[in-house]
Parts: structure tokens; sequence; C-alpha cells
């Protein structure tokens, strides 16, 4: 179990806790500037503006000790508001079971790094009640809503798992989960920021692949599967590699083995991987 | 080398519509995000803007120059260790107006 876990997951994993997807706790009024008008952003642009552009500067300069403390900062608020976690197929199918209403909605992921035009980028999903508040209001929220059954949900789960996408459940004021995203690198923020400069805005999942060496026979199938650069082939032994240290535990390469010949394990029964979130 | 991504604002007016270098950057360079968020109302077009967020990672290979239909798009590169300079200056004023 993570440290979400620990603090909101009531004995189980946290995003399988159906009070965190309770109505309460949607949504807390935010205070001063942001609660009236326009919420400004010198830096201009979406997404983590200030801590990326401040954390691309700290990388150049070679400053460790800056980065660190921009990493810091960032993530303690962060924490406490909005960040990510990676999940399984399968849990990401448990908790459409949980979570209601389910909703498409706009990617603003796509929308800000690729400029995906609405019409085309209904490729995120939200769920809860602050769905109803996006229906209400799509001036303010791109593009609005479009409700979909649990039916419906999971079987888009399973086409976006199928096509490769990783399933990461999100939070907007801790411990509120309200997304529930289909994503890829580098057009995902959350994951290029991890991936590039090491932010740990994502964390891993509870789960990670490993390789049965006996077992695979080197067809490749898993190849091109893995978002986060943890995954290759040994040409030479003709073995897939799997990087546990940097595997992130989506299982997208393990259900692309035709021969199960990759196991997705519990992150905690390796006490060498136990606490890399 | 290290780029630096000019962009003129004066001529990149409605850059999620147009959206031709977001598309067409091999390194994803590029982000385009409202400049204000508002409460109540869509953002207007005209504030959202383009910043050359992932500068570090660019190849300089100069396809945003070459598709962006207005010229608004300048690339420049500087050596990596004059722009480290820069920044580690930039953190020792920080750390200075901290500390005052």
């Amino acid at each position: 179990m993570c440290w979400v876990c620990e603090q909101y997951g009531n004995g189980e994993k946290w995003y399988l806790n159906p009070e965190n997807y309770a109505r309460r706790l949607y949504k807390v009024r935010k205070e001063g500037k942001e609660s009236t008008g326009s919420d400004a952003d010198p830096q201009a642009a979406g997404m983590g503006a200030g801590v990326v552009a401040e954390l691309v500067k700290a990388r150049i300069s070679g400053d460790l000790v800056w980065e660190e403390e921009i990493k810091r900062e960032a993530l303690e608020q962060a924490y406490k508001t909005h960040f990510g976690q990676v999940v399984t197929l399968d849990e990401y199918l448990q908790i459409l079971d949980i979570a209601y209403p389910l909703a498409k909605m706009t990617c603003g992921c796509r929308r800000v790094q690729r400029g995906m035009p609405d019409e085309e980028n209904f490729t995120c999903m939200g769920i809860g009640p602050g769905m109803y508040k996006w229906e209400r209001w799509p001036e303010t929220y791109r593009g609005g809503v479009e409700f979909i059954t649990p039916e419906e949900a999971k079987q888009w789960a399973l086409m976006n798992h199928k096509e490769g996408r990783v399933q990461t459940v999100d939070v907007f004021g801790t411990p509120y989960i309200g997304g529930l995203c289909q994503c890829e690198y580098p057009g995902c923020v959350a994951v290029r920021n991890r991936i590039d400069y090491d932010f740990k805005f994502l964390l891993k999942g509870h789960t990670v692949a490993k390789v049965d060496r006996e077992k695979c026979t080197g067809c490749k199938s898993c190849l091109g599967r893995c978002q986060f650069k943890a995954l290759n082939l040994e040409v030479y032994t003709n073995k897939a590699y799997v990087d546990m240290d940097q595997c992130f535990g989506c299982g997208l390469c393990v259900t692309a083995c035709p021969i199960n010949a990759i196991e997705l394990l519990d992150r905690e029964s390796m006490p060498g991987l136990a606490e890399n979130w | 080398m290290i780029a630096q991504i000019n962009i003129d604002y004066t001529l990149c007016k409605d850059p999620l519509s147009c959206r031709k270098c977001l598309s067409v950057c091999p390194s994803v360079v590029f982000v385009c995000g409202p400049t204000k968020v508002w409460k109540g109302r869509e953002t207007d077009l005209s504030e959202y803007k383009i910043v050359g967020r992932y500068f570090d990672k660019c190849s300089g290979c100069g396809d945003c120059v070459k598709s962006c239909p207005t010229d608004a798009i300048n690339l420049e590169f500087l050596l990596r260790e004059q722009l480290a300079q820069k920044f580690r200056e930039e953190r020792a004023t920080q750390l200075r107006e901290r500390n005052v």
C-alpha cells in the first residue's frame, strides 16, 4: 500500500475505497483570489506551468539542490490537491463499478500539448458528482460531457487498454477522485513530466511487471506497449527485458504477451521495490 | 546547444485554432494554454498562448518555423553553458532575495 492508501484507503487501496468518490468531498470551495473572477497565470499556458518552466531551468543549470527544492515544494502542494496514480485494467474496471456518473470529456493534456480540437478530443473520463457541474456549464469546461453507461465505459476502457493507453486515477482535492485518464508518453503532461524530469506528480501503481525468462520466446508482442521507457528486447538472449525499477505497473505488456510470460506482481511483495512509488 | 524559442504574440493570435506547431513538433516542445481561467464563462480563444515549454527537448529541426502561417516563431540556439550560467545567476538572485 502506498502512502495515499495509508491515509485514505480505509484498509484497502485508496482508489477502491468508495469514500474517495463521495459527494461530500466535492468540492472544497476555493478561497481568496481564486474564488472570484479570473485566475491569472502570468507564466502562461496551463497545466503545471510555473513548475515545469522552473524545472527546465534548474535542469539546464545543473543545480540539483534547486531542482529538488522545486519538486519538494510543488509536490507538497500537489499531494494535497491534484495528482495521479497508475492503475491496472482490472482496478480501472472495478472503479467503473464504484463511481457514478461516468462521462467522456475532453482531455486537457491533449489540448494543451497537441492542440486537439474538442470534437476529436473526448479521450478522458470524468467521474462522480463533478460531472453534473461540467454538464451544466460547458462554456467553462471546454466541450462539456457525454454521459455513458458503466457497460459502455468498460468497453471503452478495454479498447483503450488494447490500444496501449495507460490508465490512471486523478485527484481533484485530495482524496476526491474525479478523473480516469488514458495516458501516453509524451502527450500526457503527467507521464511526460515524470519520465523526463522525474517529477512525481504521477505515482507508480501497486504492481510491477516481471518477465519469466524461462517462458519468454522473444516474440516481441510486448514491444512498443510501454509508455514509461521500461521495456525492450535483449536481442542476443532473445528475451523481453522489463526495467522493474522503472516499471509503473500498468500491465500493458502483460496483456500483450500471448503466452503469459510477463507476470504482474504486487509491488509490496518485492522488498527492493516496495517503496518505489 | 539549447533552443531559445521566441514567439511573437502580435502575430500568433489564435493558436488553439491554428495548432500547426503543436501538431507538427516531433518532440512535443510546445504547450498551449489559457493565460486566464474564468469562472462562469469559457476562456476566450485570444487568451490562449503558445509557449515553448519543453525547449530543452528541441532538436532544432525547424518544422515549427516552417509550418507557422504567420511566421511568429523564431528559433535561436545558445550554448548550454551560456544558458546554464544565466539560470544559475537567476537562482542566486532568488536565494539572495529570500535571505533579505
